[in-house]
């Protein structure tokens, strides 16, 4: 049952914004002249604007709070997940009785019995299936997500939907992210400032382990455990598809890479290091989303109301030794796919295949496009789908790449995941 | 026949995945014990803590150490709820809550995010407790004390109260007004052992031990072939190369420039097919050889610590760890020793084949445990009267390149130090020492006169130049300071609140598991700026 305790405006007793209207009523010595302190500013906040959250995990809770307590009175959240009993640690909003139950839901719940006047309007779905007009609506969208194809997504989504002759169709986006005591904020205003695809290269490059190492020269109990997950669960579940999720199947990689490592006398398999290689688990702390989601939420309030200059526009933390941070401003990448409009130059091999040249988009950091489809003007060169297109495309694989594109000639890198074009320019050695 | 194969392996190994499936705790914990391990926990759920006021702030702090799972906390609040801390705080029930007591409404809204932790309010004022012998023992006997913008006056007789002794509870600190915040933890000494820093234990490879060295002398390139060439592992390409060289160069590894290229450029050489991954690491590795030290210099420092001793009682502090720390000292001293840090089990991965690797990592456990086995016998025959848990030890020997020793110092060390307060503001950036120094005189004057309104930026300008005294210049930062402090004295922003909330719980569970390394020093935040800052003292 979802329901909004009183309306919106008589349920705010006298002095319920004590605190929040300080900084609402009076500049400060760094607030621009553009704030309008008072009530025009308490009217925008807490009557017109609407914000949209995306990711009900653990940044989404703390974000959830914190514009509720704020003073935002009209915020969608968006998350396809369901609760797990390992979000209890630091999702505040669930108990374990929510276990199972998608977690937009039962957080738009939890903040609207909690914070009365709050109107919280969930949706269990996907971001990807929401369009243009749906994004419009907002005024700020604050990420709290822990997927880097879902926040690739939403960046190109908003820097695509930004049209020159509606100022409105420009949406801040703030982002956060956690791992372990560390985790940063930042504040992205598409096609004006740096963008998420900009800063690709920052991302920590994640562990992949060579397939040859896997079934050959395994010394690992990762190497062990990347076996029975890519190599052995295919080989003989056939087309049953590994559901990480299901205690079951994390059991049956267990005793399958433990098998295989007693076989070659490695040691160190145990059920949470599978767990942890098998479904990438990134440590995550209660402190380190609240400190992130509050940069996140102080970001939107600032930028929602004026009161005080919003962050230029990259919030970095290390909580690990001491106290460290660094606040700067990431810069734009000329050819940033995204927000760029400059061709990539990449310098090849003469000998190498499309297919070597399709690994190395996936694996390099700066780009990292899985399943790129390839075109060079109207010449298809590699179609991932559909299986016709494939199926004609395949025997390019093969073929050398200078033997389809012309030194300094153009190849457009398209993806099914991601809504933009990769143009590079390609030279050969 | 594959099928049949899996069924094999899941009928014989039923059992072990009965056992090995993680119980609800684990599974609850997974994410953070994968941070601070068992040990951490452990830690965890037996501290008690104490915390001085129910403000937004205090109970967004206690939410992230709830979550975790410490053992217990206790609100110590006499206020009732306000109509503003109604609106502020997420851990009171809006409305319904105003009028009642803020701590006795704040504990069943914390506790309820984990059913592990037991809480209680505790309706008193702190000046209260501080003057009897019942009400300072009892606040002594948390692990952790938190306070959140408590007035002056009674912070100093708090202070006072946990400086008396050497193991009294470290306090923490917190004052916050709008935008602006800063915090502190007054402790005597954190000793840790698990720092969870990025540097490498050393591998020996200047200094290989018997079985190790022994390898790299029986390996002839000659008469390998090239499967095996292609497997020999980057330690012992490492270990003979440097030894020809050493040959070579009386002895002495390569120390400049060309010479490390060179020696590069030698192993380079020595691949004898492309993609021989394991040259290749051997060469990015070599680095290695020329940094690795026998005791890193920050563990070095260490030894010239003397422990902390009471001068009343003579009662050592931490009196295991300085042990285990002096027996380090006599260990890597022994001419029976190898004169490193004791070997540490772990050894990275290496390109090579799975029996080089398994028979390599045997070589360095078996290595480790002698080591082991030394210090053991040293630290017996050192310390004969100390009985120390077996798990320390070992985590000692294990992390001994890790191991991190700070020493704190008493609130107000830094305002009681002239030269110290003229440092601080010549550091750069200077709007972290402005910053802190205008949330002192914010304190100083609420002390004076509660009433908000008399707090102007001339008022805290003037109280920050009375105690930085003449003849300092004060940067122009100030102004921003005392603006902003100015504009929201007594503003507890649900923002900044949910900022300091993950920040001093970071902190409180370094303190508490001894894992990571603690600020030492006033952390200040400015949450126009998006920033922090450190004001050492």
């Amino acid at each position: 049952m979802t329901t909004v305790n009183d309306d919106a405006t008589s349920s705010d007793w006298d002095g319920r914004y004590y605190h929040v209207d300080q900084v609402l009523n009076t500049p400060g010595p760094r607030t621009e002249d553009s704030f309008q302190a008072g009530d025009a500013v308490k009217d925008f906040l807490r009557n017109q604007c609407k914000i949209l959250v995306i990711g009900a995990g653990g940044l989404g809770c703390e974000i959830l709070a914190n514009l509720a307590l704020t003073g935002f009175k009209d915020i969608h959240v968006i998350d396809m997940d369901t609760i797990d009993i390992s979000n209890l640690n630091r999702q505040f909003l669930f108990r374990p009785k929510d276990v199972g139950n998608p977690k937009a839901l039962v957080a738009a719940e939890f903040i609207m019995q909690r914070v009365p006047g709050v109107k919280v309007t969930p949706y269990f779905g996907k971001i990807q299936d929401k369009d243009e007009d749906y994004y419009l609506q907002f005024n700020i969208i604050v990420c709290g997500l822990d997927s880097v194809e879902a926040r690739r997504w939403i960046n190109a989504t908003l820097v695509n939907m930004v049209d020159e002759e509606n100022p409105e169709s420009l949406k801040p986006l703030i982002d956060g992210g956690t791992e372990g005591f560390k985790g940063q904020a930042r504040v992205i205003l598409p096609t004006i400032s740096s963008c998420y695809e900009c800063s690709l290269d920052m991302l920590n490059k994640p562990t992949a382990f060579p397939i040859c190492t896997i079934a050959n020269t395994p010394r690992l109990p990762e190497h062990c455990i990347e076996w029975a997950s890519v190599l052995e669960w295919p080989r003989v579940h056939g087309e049953k598809k590994l559901d990480t999720d299901d205690p079951e199947h994390i059991g049956w990689l267990y005793n399958t890479a433990l098998t295989r490592a007693k076989e070659f006398k490695i040691e160190g398999v145990t059920w949470s290091l599978t767990q942890g290689v098998v479904k990438n688990i990134i440590p995550a702390i209660a402190s380190t989303n609240a400190i992130i989601a509050a940069s996140c939420c102080n970001e939107a309030f600032k930028i929602a109301t004026s009161s005080a200059a919003f962050l230029n526009n990259y919030f970095m933390l290390i909580g690990t030794e001491g106290v460290y941070s660094y606040t700067f401003e990431h810069e734009k990448r000329k050819e940033c796919p995204v927000c760029g409009g400059e061709s990539l130059d990449i310098t090849i091999s003469k000998e190498w295949t499309v297919e070597r040249l399709i690994e190395m988009l996936v694996e390099k950091q700066d780009i990292q496009i899985k399943k790129p489809s390839l075109s060079s003007g109207i010449k298809q060169i590699y179609f991932q789908a559909p299986p016709q297109l494939e199926q004609a495309t395949r025997p390019n694989l093969e073929k050398k790449v200078s033997e389809l594109v012309e030194d300094g000639g153009e190849v457009t890198v398209t993806s099914s995941t991601l809504p933009f074009n990769l143009s590079l320019r390609i030279k050969y050695t | 026949m594959s099928q049949s194969g899996s069924q094999t392996i899941e009928q014989a190994t039923t059992a072990i995945q009965v056992d090995a499936q993680p119980d609800n705790k684990t599974r609850r914990y997974d994410r953070q014990l994968r941070l601070w391990a068992a040990s951490g926990q452990a830690a965890l759920e037996s501290s008690r803590i104490l915390v001085i006021s129910a403000t937004a702030t205090s109970t967004s702090i206690l939410k992230n150490l709830v979550l975790p799972g410490i053992g217990h906390f206790t609100i110590l609040d006499p206020k009732n709820v306000s109509a503003a801390d109604a609106g502020n705080n997420f851990f009171l029930n809006g409305y319904s809550s105003i009028g009642k007591s803020r701590a006795e409404e704040a504990v069943p809204l914390l506790k309820e995010l984990n059913d592990s932790v037991d809480g209680e309010a505790v309706v008193k004022r702190v000046e209260d407790l501080l003057k009897t012998d019942d009400g300072k023992q009892w606040i002594k006997n948390f692990t952790l004390v938190i306070a959140h913008n408590l007035p002056n006056g009674p912070l100093e007789t708090l202070s006072d109260l946990l400086w008396e002794e050497l193991e009294d509870p470290p306090l923490m600190i917190v004052r916050s007004a709008g935008f602006l915040a800063d915090f502190y933890i007054q402790f005597r000494e954190q000793c840790i052992i698990e720092s969870h820093t990025e540097t490498a234990p050393s591998i020996r490879l200047t200094k290989p031990f018997p079985a190790l060295q022994e390898w790299a002398d029986n390996l002839d390139y000659s008469k390998v072939d090239p499967t095996e060439h292609a497997h020999i592992p980057f330690a012992i390409i490492l270990i003979k190369e440097a030894d020809q060289w050493r040959a070579e160069h009386n002895g002495a590894l390569p120390n400049t420039y060309e010479e490390k290229a060179q020696f590069k450029k030698r192993i380079r050489e020595r691949v004898v097919k492309i993609d021989e991954e394991n040259f290749e690491e051997a060469e990015t590795q070599a680095v290695r050889l020329w940094s690795e030290k026998g005791v890193p210099s920050d563990i070095e420092e260490l030894f010239s610590l003397e422990p902390l001793t009471s001068s009343s009682s003579k009662q050592t502090l931490n009196p295991e760890f300085h042990a285990l720390l002096k027996t380090l000292h006599a260990f890597v001293n022994s001419p029976e020793g190898p004169g490193n840090l004791p070997m540490s089990s772990t050894l990275p991965d290496m390109k090579t084949d799975t029996e080089s690797y398994v028979k390599l990592q045997r070589m360095y456990k078996a290595q480790s445990a002698i080591e082991a086995t030394q210090f053991k016998e040293l630290l017996a025959s050192k310390y004969p009267q100390l009985t120390i848990d077996e798990d320390m030890v070992d985590s000692f020997i294990k992390h001994a390149h890790q191991i991190k020793v700070l020493r704190g110092k008493k609130y107000g060390a830094l305002e009681a130090d002239k030269d110290a307060i003229s440092a601080a503001l010549q550091a750069w950036p200077s709007d972290t020492a402005t910053t802190h120094f205008a949330l002192n005189a914010l304190s100083i004057l609420l002390e004076k006169n509660s009433d908000p309104t008399t707090i102007t930026a001339e008022t805290l300008k003037s109280e920050v130049e009375n105690f930085v005294g003449q003849g300092v210049d004060i940067p122009e930062d100030l102004d921003n300071a005392v603006g902003e402090l100015a504009r929201s004295p007594t503003a507890d922003l649900p923002n900044t609140a949910a900022f300091l909330g993950g920040m001093i719980a970071q902190e409180a569970i370094k303190m508490i598991t001894k894992q990571y390394v603690p600020v030492n020093g006033w952390c200040v935040v400015d949450l126009i700026e998006s920033k922090t800052g450190i004001v050492n003292n």
